[in-house]
């Protein structure tokens, strides 16, 4: 053992240090549970693992995973964004009554949608990359704040009559080619991108170094304070993104209730996804597989003719398995350390 | 190493003068409970000054004040479970109180109601189920290391999920439970009566005894010693001989505990137990730590004061209550969300500027009292 580590080329063992594995332990056992569960699944309701079955579940997943990707980000640089339903809301609400008043193509209806995720985002960041307040502190005021902008722009109504022109992220098959539905595919690209983004480029390795000593990173020689504003500028985009497929899968009503208990689910999946909320740590893989495995929990107990609330106590155990094992791999990793 | 030790003594014999002398230069920032009256002090003026110029939509006064403590006692009281837990550091944090004042206001309907229990066995056994819910997060956050996020997080849903379930989403009423609505509403006092204005009897029966026993265990015992310590630098609690889990279980166990007589609470102040009671709409569990931060609470542990919640809480809904005021109707109720998150925001910023500042004038202070164990002699 110690003669073939030795005689591996330096330049291999600091890469190897460097990079985790390309699959890491946490995302293997995810895909074994989401196996074991689709197939449990399949054989008690008949109808689950049917196109009709996994095409919906596939478009709720979307916006849950989009916006998992720009969490990642948060949580590997330490941080922590609830503010994610308030900038749903807001983002949702005012491109819902542009479409009713304006009707603007789907393309700047979208433009829009993000630019306003990420001017709330970009908020985020300001104030807690030079306030230096705790993230968690900072984006639970913000969160109240986008609320009530929301709230005003919702005008104690409901926004009614909106258009089908964002049907190219629906449900319908506008909203699918091949059987594959758009918002779910934008989702994946978005993973791609990130988790390219986080292994090589240089920026991406920086936000993990941020995560696992803000000091030291600061000391390397990183700009932390940018870095950061950017990690929240992206989740308010992609939250804007995430709106437009919200609004695309609703009825043509909106109602107030739009975005309420999204961050808590988005959370829910970048820690089932292996994510340390310690920060330093986490992949954008897992996060699309834990958006993956809270959905298919919800649906599946629905599916069982179970009471809907009972998905979530499972959601629940589910993020305490997914973080028990993390803990106990861990702990492994340091004591043959 | 003998003149080393024995040189600290004089400075120590002057520290109440120069602290007195301290606060004074500091102005009113850094202490929090002296800003928070002030606060409330400029919003009862403001609030005076608009109601005599008739701005406002309802008249302004010690009865309307005292009537809006029926909402201030399930504010304070789980800013008070939060100050337990986020005291208690290492990441501490508690996103499920609204699920377990739910769970407990459920459990607490069927057991008077259903059951048919004695008011007072009910309410025991309903604290020792909230008691019980909190050491399952103990349980993990402080012996197995789940970081407290990823504990509540997981128990908000499952609890939450638990309690719908169990009720089959329908609140539990009854005749009992009518009856025990007189449990929270406003009351004449006995005694001083007639000069004062009637106040929600929660107070007396809820909040008070709660808040003596709390500001007892926090500052005369060592448990909260422990607490403060813990919660300062665990490694050097550790060190000093104190049982970091132990102590860090019973701030969750503490936490459930306080939450549980929120559930009861709210099955009074309803007349119902409502499976959603503690986490419609954003839930409680927000705006109560948001109010143990406004509080003064340092979210990294080991700072926070029993004053700077009950001021904290009662800024909150004295602000929301002269909103309503101002601002009648549903514009009203938004804005209250607006002045939340803009105060939140204020304080901390602005807390955060003055402690950077100190920093960077004097040399670090031990945040250890100096009666604590393991303190320096």
């Amino acid at each position: 053992m110690t003669t073939a580590t030795e005689a591996r080329a330096p330049q291999a063992v600091s890469m190897r240090r460097i990079l985790p594995p390309i699959v890491t332990g946490q995302e293997v056992v995810l895909l074994v549970v989401l196996v074991v569960l689709w197939v449990l699944l399949g054989i008690f309701t008949p109808a689950f693992l049917t196109p009709g079955s996994i095409g919906p579940l596939l478009v709720q997943v979307a916006p849950i995973a989009l916006i998992g990707v720009g969490m990642t980000f948060v949580i590997i640089t330490a941080g922590i964004d609830v503010s994610v339903a308030g900038m749903i809301m807001v983002s949702a609400v005012v491109t819902a009554r542009v479409l009713v008043s304006y009707d603007v193509p789907a393309i700047v209806a979208v433009a829009l949608a993000i630019v306003i995720g990420a001017a709330l985002g970009a908020l985020n960041g300001v104030l807690i990359a030079y306030g230096r307040v705790h993230p968690i502190i900072i984006t639970f005021g913000t969160a109240n704040v986008f609320t009530w902008l929301g709230l005003r722009v919702f005008n104690s109504s409901t926004v009614n009559g909106i258009p089908s022109t964002l049907e190219f992220f629906g449900r319908g098959s506008a909203g699918s080619t091949l059987g594959v539905p758009h918002s779910f595919a934008i989702a994946v690209l978005a993973v791609a991108v990130a988790w390219w983004f986080l292994r090589y480029a240089k920026s991406g390795r920086n936000l993990y170094a941020i995560g696992g000593n803000q000091n030291a990173a600061r000391l390397a020689g990183i700009k932390v304070q940018p870095r950061l504003v950017w990690v929240y500028l992206i989740t308010g985009a992609l939250a804007g993104l995430a709106a437009c497929m919200i609004i695309a899968t609703g009825t043509s009503t909106l109602d107030q209730s739009v975005g309420s208990g999204k961050e808590l689910q988005v959370i829910a999946a970048v820690v089932i996804g292996g994510t340390s909320i310690l920060g330093g740590r986490g992949s954008v893989v897992g996060t699309l597989l834990g958006a993956i495995l809270v959905q298919t929990v919800v649906s599946g107990v629905t599916q069982l003719g179970w009471p809907t609330q009972l998905g979530f106590l499972f959601v629940g155990i589910f993020i305490l398995i997914a973080v028990g094992t993390d803990i106990i791999r861990e702990r492994a990793r340091r004591a043959r350390a | 190493m003998t003149a080393t030790t024995t040189t600290p003594a004089p400075e120590r014999r002057a520290e109440p003068t120069s602290r007195v002398r301290e606060w004074l230069g500091s102005g009113i920032l850094r202490d929090r409970a002296v800003l928070l009256l002030a606060l409330i002090i400029v919003l009862l003026v403001a609030m005076s000054i608009l109601d005599a110029l008739g701005l406002t939509s309802g008249t302004f006064n010690s009865d309307y004040l005292a009537s809006t403590l029926i909402a201030y006692v399930p504010l304070a009281l789980l800013a008070l479970a939060e100050l337990f837990v986020i005291t208690s550091g290492r990441g501490g944090i508690d996103l499920s109180v609204g699920s377990m004042v739910s769970l407990t206001g459920i459990v607490f309907a069927m057991l008077y109601q259903q059951v048919g229990l004695p008011l007072l066995v009910a309410v025991v056994l309903a604290v020792a189920f909230g008691a019980l819910l909190g050491a399952i997060n103990g349980v993990l956050t402080a012996y197995l290391g789940y970081p407290a996020l990823i504990t509540t997080l997981a128990t908000f849903y499952a609890y939450r999920s638990i309690a719908l379930v169990v009720s089959e989403q329908r609140p539990i009423s009854g005749p009992e439970i009518s009856e025990f609505y007189n449990a929270a509403k406003a009351v004449e006092l006995p005694v001083i009566g007639g000069t004062l204005p009637l106040v929600p009897l929660g107070v007396f029966t809820f909040l008070i005894p709660v808040a003596i026993v709390a500001w007892f265990v926090l500052n005369r015992t060592t448990y909260g010693r422990k607490l403060y310590a813990i919660g300062t630098n665990d490694t050097a609690a550790q060190w000093a001989g104190i049982d970091t889990r132990r102590t860090r279980m019973m701030a969750y166990v503490t936490a459930g505990a306080i939450s549980g007589l929120v559930g009861v609470y709210t099955v009074a102040q309803f007349a119902s137990a409502r499976p959603d009671a503690g986490t419609s709409g954003s839930g409680m569990a927000l705006p109560a730590i948001t109010i143990a931060v406004l509080g003064g609470v340092a979210i990294t542990g080991g700072i926070g004061k029993l004053s700077g919640i009950l001021l904290a809480a009662l800024l909150i809904v004295w602000l929301n209550a002269s909103i309503l005021l101002v601002v009648p109707g549903n514009e009203g109720a938004q804005a209250q969300l607006l002045a939340l998150g803009i105060v939140l925001l204020g304080a901390s910023l602005l807390s955060n500027a003055t402690i950077r500042r100190r920093q960077a004038g004097a040399p670090p202070r031990l945040a250890v009292p100096a009666t604590a164990p393991g303190a320096p002699k």
